[in-house]
């Protein structure tokens, strides 16, 4: 037996129903965290082992982005078993953060060319970041996000100046401001 | 003179559904029972009428060797939400 119902139900079920695919926008906070302490840890170190004229200082780098790269596949595969609604957003954050991905590796691959300094490179990484943040902030109206990826594009061209075994502690800095505080407070906005 | 409000959508269950997916790319049947709180035969009776009118596309796949199946909204179902909204809109007196 169909029911009929009137035209200010009908406005009501809408909203709610609009309101009901709200909620989920904030539950990936968890990557924000696994790659900015990730970086955080790669950078730091990186530069202290500079620091101490270790001559392979560069190693954390290949060892924790490897170990982020399984633990990243992994509970990406365990969420989508999970997910049972795709949203326009939640395909555009894949493809922002693959071509994120992508162009990250380009550089990279440049900069070990030896056709590029590292602080070039190092910024170029840092305004990468402020981009991939920038856009997330905007589709998530979150605005720590937002200017996470403004600051970020001030410490990439501050970096162009640093001396380069520095330029890493700008990479720990970017890191901080575009991805481990606003994930904080994208995990405390998400429990609250 | 008010525009005619589409018989389809104008039933609470089919207008939830169409609500619901009117806002993401894809949903799961589970879902969508998960969020109109209606019974599964219920849903599944509504989803019918809908693919049968060209408002949605129902695929059927597997996943661990469950049956999935997931609905879209198709172009036509957008206009016909569309039309309903600006249908509503005349009934409420929102229109100028």
């Amino acid at each position: 037996m169909e029911k009929t119902f009137n035209e200010q139900e009908s406005l009501r079920v809408i909203t709610e129903m609009i309101e009901n695919t709200k909620s989920k926008f904030c539950n990936n906070s968890f990557f924000y965290l696994l790659w900015g302490w990730l970086v955080f840890l790669a950078s730091a170190s990186n530069f202290i082992l500079v620091q101490i004229g270790y001559a392979y200082s560069w190693l954390p780098w290949p060892v924790l982005m490897f170990g982020g790269g399984i633990v990243s596949v992994i509970a990406g595969i365990r969420m989508g078993k999970k997910t049972k609604v795709v949203t326009m957003f939640d395909t555009m954050m894949i493809y922002l953060w693959n071509g994120f991905l992508v162009t990250l590796f380009i550089i990279l691959f440049v900069a070990a060319s030896g056709n590029l300094s590292w602080n070039i490179s190092n910024a170029l990484i840092i305004a990468l970041y402020g981009l991939g943040t920038f856009v997330s902030g905007g589709v998530l109206k979150f605005k720590p996000l937002i200017f996470g990826g403004v600051i970020s594009w001030a410490i990439a061209v501050a970096t162009v100046y640093v001396p380069e075994n520095y330029s890493l502690l700008m990479v720990t800095l970017s890191i901080t401001v575009t991805y481990l505080i606003p994930g904080y407070l994208l995990k405390f906005r998400k429990n609250s | 003179m008010f525009k005619q409000l589409d018989p389809l959508l104008h039933q609470q269950l089919r207008l939830q559904i169409v609500s619901l997916l009117m806002n993401v790319e894809k949903a799961e049947f589970n879902y969508l029972a998960e969020k109109t709180g209606a019974t599964k035969g219920n849903i599944s009776v509504q989803l019918t009428k809908l693919k049968d009118a060209g408002y949605i596309e129902i695929h059927k796949s597997f996943r661990n060797n469950y049956p999935l199946t997931t609905c879209n909204i198709t172009p036509k179902g957008i206009e016909a939400f569309e039309n309903y909204v600006a249908a509503l809109k005349d009934y409420i007196g929102e229109k100028k």
